[in-house]
C-alpha cells in the first residue's frame, strides 16, 4: 500500500491511494461521510424572539451553522458517562445569543454567539442568521453536541469526500500527428502540445471522459485508461476537523467495529433461537 | 452492532448485525470472497429503513464458516492497519 500527498490545505486535502480495493475505499468514505462525529447545535431555547424568522426557522439555521469541534475533550451524547437526557459538560456546548436592533435594521451574524468554551465557536464569524428591525430583540440559549450524520447531514463533518480511479494517459507517437483536437476538446485542460507532440500534463484531473479518445483520427492515438488498484481521493472539510483527523478517526471507527463483531462472534457460541 | 446468530452448520453461517450495513459489510464480503474455501458469501439488507443486515457465509466444507468470517476480519483489519500505517507516514513526510 502505498499513499501519496498530493495537496494538503487546513481545509482539503487529495491524496493518490495505490494498492486499496474499492469497497475498502468506499467503507472509508462512507464512515468519513457518515460516523466520524462532528458538534452542531441540537436543541435551542428561546427566551425571547420578536423577528421575523419562526423559532424554528431560526433553529434550523442555527443547527446548520458549522461549528469547529473538539473530538478529544467531548462524548457522544449517547456514549457520555452522564447518561443523562440533558447533557453534561462533557457532551454539551451552550451557546447565547443576545441581540437587538435599536435604531436601523441589524443583521445578526454568528459572531454574535457566544460560547462557553471558547474552542468551540462557529468557524466563521460572517454567516448571517437572522436581520432584526428597530425594535426587535432575540434572546436564546442554544446546546450544541457531537453527532454523526446517520442523524443529520448538519453532524456530516465534511463537503466533499470522493474518489476516483487513478487515470493512465497514453499516447503513442507514430500515430499522433499533434492536430491539437484533443488538446480543445479537453474541458480540464490535461492535454498539452509541447514541441511537435501532444503529453498528458496533469493527469489527476482528467475524468475519464474519453472526449479526446473520440475525437481523435481512427485508430485513435491516444488512450485513456485506468488502474483498478489506484484512486485520487479528495476530502474537504467545512472548517470543523482537520482533513487528516477526519480520515484517521474513519480508520478508527473502521477498526473498532472489526474489533466488535470479533468480540461477539467469541462469546456467541449458540444459537439464540 | 448487536449480533444474532440465525443459523449455523458445519458449512454455513448466517447472521443478522443490526446496526450496520453497506458500510462494513462490503469489504468484509470481498475479503470472503478471496478465500479459496469459501463458495458463497454475500449480504442482504432486507429493509432499507431498519438497519439490520444479514451476512451469510457458505463453506465447501474444510473449513468452519465461523473460522473463515474470523480470518477475514482479521485481513480487514490487518488492511485497515496498513492503511494507516501508510497515511501517517506520509503525514510525516509533510
Amino acid at each position: 500500500m502505498d499513499i501519496q500527498l498530493i495537496e494538503k490545505t487546513n481545509i482539503s486535502m487529495q491524496l493518490v491511494i495505490r494498492g486499496v480495493d474499492v469497497p475498502f475505499m468506499n467503507a472509508l468514505r462512507r464512515i468519513m461521510m457518515a460516523e466520524v462525529p462532528s458538534m452542531a447545535v441540537d436543541d435551542v431555547v428561546f427566551i425571547e424572539n420578536s423577528s421575523v424568522l419562526h423559532d424554528e426557522v431560526l433553529a434550523h439555521r442555527l443547527g446548520l451553522v458549522p461549528l469547529v469541534t473538539d473530538l478529544d475533550s467531548y462524548n457522544l451524547p449517547e456514549k457520555c458517562t452522564c447518561k443523562s437526557e440533558f447533557g453534561c459538560n462533557l457532551c454539551r456546548v451552550t451557546l447565547t445569543l443576545e441581540a437587538e436592533a435599536s435604531e436601523s435594521i441589524t443583521t445578526i451574524y454568528t459572531g454574535d454567539l457566544k460560547s462557553e468554551d471558547p474552542h468551540i465557536t462557529p468557524v466563521s464569524d460572517k454567516i448571517p442568521l437572522v436581520k432584526l428591525a428597530p425594535g426587535q430583540k432575540i434572546k436564546l440559549e442554544a446546546y450544541a453536541r457531537l453527532g454523526t450524520e446517520m442523524v443529520h447531514a448538519k453532524w456530516q463533518p465534511v463537503s466533499v469526500c470522493a474518489y476516483k480511479y487513478l487515470p493512465q494517459i497514453n499516447i503513442d507517437e507514430k500515430l499522433c500527428n499533434a492536430c491539437e483536437e484533443c488538446v480543445k476538446i479537453c474541458s480540464k485542460k490535461v492535454l498539452v502540445r509541447d514541441e511537435n507532440k501532444i503529453v498528458p500534463k496533469n493527469t489527476i484531473e482528467c475524468t475519464l471522459c474519453q472526449d479526446c479518445v473520440k475525437v481523435c483520427s481512427s485508430p485513435p492515438a491516444i488512450n485513456v485508461a485506468w488502474s483498478d488498484d489506484s484512486y485520487v481521493f479528495n476530502i474537504e472539510t467545512d472548517e470543523v476537523l482537520p482533513p487528516e483527523r477526519i480520515v484517521l478517526e474513519a480508520l478508527n471507527i473502521l477498526n473498532r467495529k472489526i474489533d466488535d463483531l470479533l468480540g461477539q462472534l467469541t462469546t456467541k457460541n449458540e444459537l439464540l433461537h | 452492532m448487536f449480533i444474532r446468530i440465525l443459523k449455523e452448520t458445519s458449512d454455513e453461517l448466517r447472521i443478522e448485525i443490526e446496526g450496520e450495513g453497506h458500510t462494513f459489510c462490503n469489504p468484509l464480503q470481498k475479503i470472503l470472497l478471496e478465500d479459496e474455501e469459501v463458495e458463497v458469501a454475500g449480504y442482504d439488507i432486507p429493509h432499507p429503513l431498519f438497519t439490520k443486515t444479514i451476512l451469510y457465509i457458505h463453506t465447501k466444507g474444510e473449513r468452519k464458516p465461523k473460522t473463515a468470517l474470523r480470518e477475514a476480519l482479521n485481513k480487514l483489519r490487518e488492511r485497515s492497519d496498513d492503511f494507516k500505517s501508510a497515511f501517517e507516514k506520509t503525514l510525516k513526510k509533510e
